[in-house]
Formats: structure tokens, sequence, C-alpha cells
């Protein structure tokens, strides 16, 4: 006879789930999906001891259980809170979360330098995406940001720290993945970075992983950096025979060139499976690969532009539209940017930068 | 200057008062002594001297007792941590997991750095048997065979004096194998912090100990159930252990008739500041905040002839109150150096014991200033793990900074205001609490000084000194 397991029930913004017990309520929430499911920076299921940090997953306990069911006093981090038996979740529909999820988001973004436009990680960056939804249009923060040089990690690993939420996945993963830790955080507080001790080169076959647990663009791809944005390739699923992991990525592609290989990430944007670094950063050929078939992307995503179906152009010409007449010019781009002067220093204006800043006339 | 005289904020000294006016309830159990009673003693460092006040008393006394009996007693003696929770001790420790086979540690929390808390260190430099002897009882009561100390970096000097002794309590056979033939093992470990605020905090502790980096564990599980190497472990604050000396001696109920309601046996208070006599004082809890102050057997009155502005009575991380909320609670009632009376009110018009750390302003004494070395203080400490601690510390100080030094906006109050709203409770460890309650009270009982600063951006440059009408209207004639 099978043996019954017993299994909590627990209710999140009004929808109750059965989940197993030791489940915690982040995983509970997964399991109902859509606006329901917190957003998690710092937790990644597939690394253990994770999350609890960024605290963007915080949730309302309404009630702690049947047997006890007082609220609990402060907001939890739902990913490291396990759940009970009858317990009540507020997450969206509790304005006091949603109130410390907008701090949060404005906390993490104060220092960050919003640089979305030259970064490899637009499009696909959790933080652009929790920005988006749960964060403040304007910000009140009116100082010089903290900057950090770039450094080199290895030959292929590129760590932007100016970028970093320290989430410290990328330290559970050089922990749990790599036979040698030499990459960790030094320093504390606003001032602790990610850092390898003394610049050592990351050689470790699975190292490389980083990149894709890392939710900013702080760890690039120096094999992938600048040469492309993200909407404008198609992932699709690929495999190999490789000795070192499974061989099962997503190739991003343009045209018939490999521009950049992953692992293969599941809905919540978490490695389906590590792969290495030989797949990673030297398969860059379409005839290493047997490729599977197109990547599902959520259809929100901006990389599901149709990238699959051929380029449909609209059937109605401009002089259609705007009733025969046929204008010269639709924006007025400059190759050169005048705004954009390279003499003023962003980060050194206190306050938000006014066109006065930028006052070409008195020669700023 | 005898009055104060800063432009538009006259005021008077209206009332004086004798000492011999105050309310004199203490005077019963006043000079009550418990753990510094022979701090006067030439000697009492060394094993020898401590032996012929009565030391070690305890040990014998608790190793024929069984160890549930002196759990009980602590229990019974209503011993809250004096490490700034104010968390029943005999309730801690009860706590324990005894899983089968498994050791279990006793840590001894020595690294003591909140601004304006001296205490710890004034017993271990002076009396370090008395902690030792703490130890070994508590060790006993909780089945450590392996107890370690765990010290302020900054402490350079006062880990030999610990080793040295224990070395003595070893070599008089209260330490090592079979202690006094009961059997029980125990040795005791000196341990050095490298110099961070945060590995005060237990869980940090634990895993500085380790020999990680100190950073907080996300409880649960707590250190009673997985601590040091994922085993059992009670992380106590010095005072604490070494309370369990004179609670053995005594025995639990009579320790707990000494103070008044939750608040039991003595506390060591660390006063400094703007006062007379700063210094390590023992307390009984039933005095009042104003003798406290004014009287000359503690700290002797504000220095200088000047008036008491405001006091932060706990350490640097709990709310400070201005005059006349430290002296009265918010209903008029005399406050007591005692942990419910000085939370009476809550955060709206009370603090909390916390550390015992007395830090005393007078009228000369920016509160925004002040304020801003806190949040400098704390931006520095915060280890970085959670974002709204480590971003918001941050810009607190930036901000701060601003309004010290005349560049502040009026809007930047409530924006402070709300930072501190949002790093409250949010975070890992009480760390960004303890770093948003200083904000916020200076805020919220200072706000005008805050304005002040803005509306004169220039003379609060030059002066380094803010408003002076929150100060106490009395003055003491001895
Ligand atoms: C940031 C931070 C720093 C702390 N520093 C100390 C300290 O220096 N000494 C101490 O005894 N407790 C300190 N504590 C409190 C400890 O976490 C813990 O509550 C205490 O050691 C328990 O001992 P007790 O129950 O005897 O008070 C600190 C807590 C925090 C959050
Ligand atoms: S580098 Fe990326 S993965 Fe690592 S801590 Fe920073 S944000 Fe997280
Ligand atoms: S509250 Fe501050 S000190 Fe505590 S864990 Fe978070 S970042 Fe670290
Ligand atoms: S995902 Fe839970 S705190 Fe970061």
């Amino acid at each position: 006879m099978a043996e019954e397991k017993k299994l909590f029930k627990v209710t999140i913004d009004n929808i109750t789930v059965e989940v197993e017990p030791g489940t915690s309520i982040l995983n509970a929430a997964r399991q109902i999906g859509g606006d329901v499911t917190p957003p998690a920076m710092c937790y990644y299921s597939k690394l253990k001891g994770s999350g609890g940090k960024c605290r963007t997953c915080l949730v309302e306990v309404a009630a702690g259980s049947t047997a006890d069911p007082r609220p609990m006093p402060k907001l939890v981090a739902s990913c490291r809170t396990n759940v009970m038996d009858g317990m009540i979740v507020k997450n969206i529909t509790s304005e006091k979360v949603q109130d410390a999820r907008a701090g949060v988001v404005e906390f993490l973004l104060i220092n960050h330098p919003l640089d979305c436009p030259i970064c490899d990680q637009a499009g696909e960056c959790h933080l652009q995406d929790l920005s988006y939804e749960h964060g403040k249009e304007g910000t009140r923060f009116e100082f010089a940001k903290r900057t950090f040089k770039k450094h080199d990690l290895g030959p292929y690993i590129q760590l932007h720290m100016t970028r970093c939420i320290l989430c410290y996945r990328c330290v559970f993963v050089a922990e749990q993945l790599t036979n040698k830790r030499v990459h960790g955080v030094l320093d504390r507080g606003d001032h602790a970075e990610i850092a390898t001790y003394i610049e050592k080169a990351l050689d470790n076959d699975f190292i490389g992983n980083v990149i894709d647990v890392c939710p900013v663009g702080a760890l690039t791809d120096k094999t992938f950096r600048f040469k492309n944005r993200v909407w404008f390739t198609k992932p699709v699923n690929a495999s190999c025979k490789c000795d070192k992991c499974s061989g099962k990525v997503h190739l991003w592609m343009r045209g018939d060139e490999v521009l950049r290989v992953t692992a293969r990430k599941d809905q919540w944007g978490e490695v389906e499976e590590w792969i290495c670094n030989t797949c990673r950063f030297e398969r860059k050929d379409i005839k290493d690969w047997t490729i599977e078939g197109p990547v599902n992307v959520n259809r929100h995503s901006v990389i599901s532009q149709g990238h699959y179906v051929g380029l449909k152009m609209p059937d109605e010409t401009f002089s259609k539209v705007m009733n025969g007449r046929q204008p010269k010019l639709l924006m007025d781009i400059h190759s050169v940017s005048e705004v954009n002067k390279p003499n003023v220093n962003l980060a050194a204006i206190p306050g938000p930068a006014h066109s006065t800043d930028f006052d070409t006339k008195t020669g700023k | 200057m005898a009055t104060g005289s800063q432009a538009g904020y006259q005021i008077a000294r209206t009332t004086k008062i004798k000492l011999s006016d105050r309310n004199n309830i203490a005077d019963q159990n006043m000079g009550v002594k418990l753990l510094l009673k022979d701090a006067h003693v030439e000697g009492i460092r060394y094993y020898d001297t401590y032996r012929k006040q009565g030391g070690y008393a305890a040990v014998e006394k608790a190793l024929k007792m069984t160890p549930e009996a002196i759990v009980e007693e602590v229990k019974k003696s209503g011993l809250r941590g004096r490490g700034g929770a104010g968390f029943p001790a005999g309730m801690k420790w009860s706590f324990i997991a005894k899983p089968e086979g498994i050791p279990r540690h006793l840590v001894c929390n020595a690294d003591e750095s909140e601004p304006g808390t001296f205490k710890d260190r004034y017993l271990m430099e002076f009396i370090p048997h008395l902690l030792i002897e703490g130890l070994i009882v508590s060790s006993f009561a909780l089945g450590s065979n392996a107890t370690y100390i765990y010290i302020r970096g900054e402490y350079a000097w006062i880990p030999d004096i610990l080793e040295q002794a224990i070395a003595e309590a070893k070599a008089n056979g209260f330490l090592g194998k079979n202690i006094l033939g009961s059997g029980f093992d125990c040795e005791i470990y000196v341990q050095r912090g490298a110099g961070a605020y945060i590995c005060g905090e237990e869980t940090a502790l634990i895993e500085s100990l380790e020999g990680k980096r100190g950073n907080p564990r996300i409880k649960p599980p707590f250190p009673a159930v997985k601590g040091v190497w994922d085993r059992p472990t009670v992380v106590n604050n010095v005072e604490t252990l070494a309370a369990v000396v004179p609670i053995i001696n005594l025995g639990g109920e009579e320790y707990a008739k000494i103070g008044v309601g939750r608040s039991t046996g003595t506390k060591l208070i660390s006063a400094c500041g703007n006062i007379n006599k700063p210094g390590v004082y023992e307390i009984d809890m039933t005095i009042s905040v104003e003798e406290f102050i004014y009287s000359d057997e503690y700290c002797g009155g504000i220095a200088n002839g000047k008036r008491l502005k405001a006091c932060i009575p706990g350490g640097a991380s709990v709310p400070i109150l201005p005059a006349n909320l430290l002296l009265k609670t918010a209903k008029g009632e005399t406050r007591y150096m005692n942990y419910e009376s000085l939370s009476d009110g809550g955060f709206a018009t009370g603090s909390m014991m916390g550390s015992g750390g007395f830090i005393v302003f007078d009228e000369d004494q920016c509160v925004v200033k002040h304020t801003y070395t806190l949040a400098r203080f704390y931006r520095h400490e915060s280890c970085g793990q959670c974002s709204p601690c480590r971003e918001g510390t941050g810009w607190m100080e930036k901000i701060l900074k601003n309004i010290d030094t005349g560049k502040g906006k009026m809007s930047d109050i409530d924006l402070l205001w709300d930072i501190q709203r949002k790093i409250e409770g949010n975070t890992i460890c009480p760390l960004g609490d303890a770093a948003a309650w200083p904000v916020a009270a200076a805020i919220r009982h200072f706000r005008d000084e805050f304005e002040w600063h803005v509306l004169n951006p220039e003379e609060c440059q030059r002066r380094n000194y803010g408003l002076a009408h929150y100060a106490d209207a009395r003055e003491v004639v001895a």
C-alpha cells in the first residue's frame, strides 16, 4: 500500500494549493504561477543555501498555520520560509508588501548604473523586469553612484561589478560547482565586491555558469560581448555529445552564426542543467550542434519578436497613412549625439541632469 | 554663558531641584553590587585574590547540582540577556537541542562593538575570573565541553588577560578533564575577531568563529538547533554569563528579589558623553534615570555646568530621547533605569535598555551631526548581504551629510524618514533596524533641529551645536 503523504494546504492571495511539507512559500507560489509568484532576485533552486538576501520576495503571512493562526509580525522572505498547514499568505493583495517591494527595488537601483543601452544583459535582465513590474518611475537618489573598475575573471568572463546586486548566486556556483574556490565577496556593506583573490584567473570547467545565474549584466560572456542584442538573436534548443556535461544548451543564433551558447533555462529563468566551459565558449560552429527546435520564449519577452516566422511587412505605406504626404524626415537622428557631451560626467552632477548641464553655448 | 542664549531660543532655568528631594525608593537596595563588588580589591585579576574573595564557590556548588537544576535556577532568577535584546537566559538555555551523540557548545559573545558600550571590557579586563567562573557553570549546565569566547579584535590586550585566567583556573583544577572529580570536562578557547561590529550578531559570530566571512545567517534554523558547525549552540553576552555566578551563589529566587518587575538582578551601565563621571556602574534597576545622571554616586551630573539635552540610554542602536522624555515618561511618571520603564511608551515616546551604553548629550551637542556620525558607522558596518541595509545605510549617510554640511533640503527629512521605514523590519538581521531606529528617533524628537540646519545653511557650518531649547530646564544644586 502506498504510504499516504500528508500535504499542507496554503492559501496565497486567496488561491489555495496543496504542497509537500518542507516547501517554501515561494515554491508553493510558483506552483500557482502568474502574478501570485513573488519575484526572486537571489534565490536559485539549484543552488543550496541561496536566497534570503535580496528581499524582493518578501510576503506577508496573515496566518501562520491552522494550529497557530497568529500573523507573523514582520514580512518574511518567501524563498526561505517554509509553508505550514493552513498558512495564509498575502503577496500582491498586501499593500505592505507592495510598499516594501517598491522600496527594495529602489534600493537595488540607487547604485545601479542603469546603463542598459550598452549592457549585454538588456532584454534578459531580471532587474529590468523587476523595476518595470514593481518599481516606481523616477529616482530620489541624488548622489554620485558607486562605481568599480571592470575585471576580467579569466579569459572568458568579465565582471562589471558596478552592475552587481550582490545576490551571491555566483559565489554559490563557485562554491558548489567548482573544486577550487577563488571567487567570493571582499569587503562589506555598500563597498562589498565580488572578486577573485588577487585577480586570479578562474580556470575551472564549470565556472562559465556564473554568467547564466547572474540576474544582471555584472558577469558577461566575453565571447559574446557587444556582438549583438539578445532580441535580434534567435534562441534554439541544441545538443552535442560532450564528455563533461549533458551538452544540452540554447544556441543564440543570427542567421547561421552561433553568437552565444548558454545553458537551457526554465520558466523562472533558472538553468536546467549546468554546462561546461567547452560547450559554452568554444563550440561556436553550427556543425558542432544538433538543432532540436526553437526555444519557447514567454510572449511578453522582447526576445519573442516573431523571429521564427518571416518578417511581416505592413501593408500600408507611409503615404497612404498620411493622406498622400511623403514626409522627408520622420526623426532627426544625428550620427553623433550633440546632447551626450562626453566631457560631462553625469554621475558627478548633484541631482538629475538638466538641459543647462549640457549647455553648448556656455561651452560647459 | 549661564543661561541658554542662542538667538531666538531663550529659556529661563525655572525649577531647581536638590538631590535630597529625589524620589528615594532606590535607597533600600541602593548599592547592591554583585558583579563589581570586588572590583576595587587589589589583585582581583589574579586567581589567588579572586579565590580568597570567595571566587569559584559557584563552580563547587554547581558541580554538585544537576545541569537541569542549574537551568531551573537561572530561569527562576529571571535573568535577561545583557547583550541587547533582553531575552530571558534560562528560557534560551532550555531551548538547546540535545540530539544523541552530537556535541553542544556555549559561546560567549565578547564582541562588544556597539558605540557607547564598554561594560564587558571592564569586566574582562579587571575581573576575568568572574567570567571564567560563569562560563564553567554555564558550560556544565548546557553540556558544553568546548566553550568559546569570541572577543572583539580591537580589544587586543584582553585575550592575554583571559588566557592567563584560563590557565590559572586550569592549574587549580577548575578547567580541563574531570573538573573537581565531577566527571565533567571543559576547555575554554579565546577567539579574536577581526574588527567587525556585525560579528557581534550571534549568527555572524558563529560564521566568523567557523573561520568564514561574518555574514549573519538566515534564521531559522536558530543556533540552539544548528549553531557552530551545525551543532546546538547557545550564544550569551559576557555580562549574562558572569551573572550566573551570583545566581548560583544566592539561588535564583534571592537574585530575582533584586531589581523590579521583569528587570531582575543588577545591570552594568557604561556611562559616557557630557557627564562628570563617565565609567562603568553597577545598578540594581530600581533607580531613576534622573538619579543616575545627577547623583554623585553615578554620573555626577552634566559636565561644565551645562544642561542635559538628550540621551541614548542603551547603546547607539536604541532611540535617542530628549531630556523631558528621558526623565519622565509621556504619562508624566518618573522613568527608571530598567527594561520596562526605559521602553515605556514604545518607540513613540520611549527607548530601550539595549546593551546599557548610556550616552549623554549636553545643550551644546548637535543631534544632526550625531545622527550623521551614527549613520556613517552603520553604513561602514553593514555586512552588505541584504539590499535594504546595504543600500539604505549608505543613502541615509549621504543625505545626513548634506544636511549636516548645510546642503540639505526640506524634502530630505521626509526622504530620510521614508528610507529608514523601508529598511526597518525588512532585513536579515537586526543591524538594519539598528541603523534605522536612531535616524527615526532623531527625526521624531528633533525634527526642528533638522529643519534649522536646512534653513540656516551657513550658521550650521559655523556652529558645532544645534538648538538648545530641548534642554532640561532644571538645574541641580547639590
Ligand atoms: C549588529 C549586532 C551586533 C551585536 N553585537 C553584540 C555584541 O557586541 N555583544 C553581545 O553580547 N551581543 C551583541 N548582539 C546581540 C547578539 O546577537 C545576541 O543577541 C546576544 O549575544 C545574546 O546574548 P544575551 O542573550 O546574553 O544577551 C548584537 C546583535 C546585532 C544585531
Ligand atoms: S556578479 Fe551577478 S551573480 Fe554575482 S553577486 Fe553580483 S549580481 Fe549576483
Ligand atoms: S541587515 Fe545589514 S548587516 Fe544584517 S544581514 Fe542584512 S546587510 Fe548584513
Ligand atoms: S529571492 Fe528571496 S530574498 Fe532574494
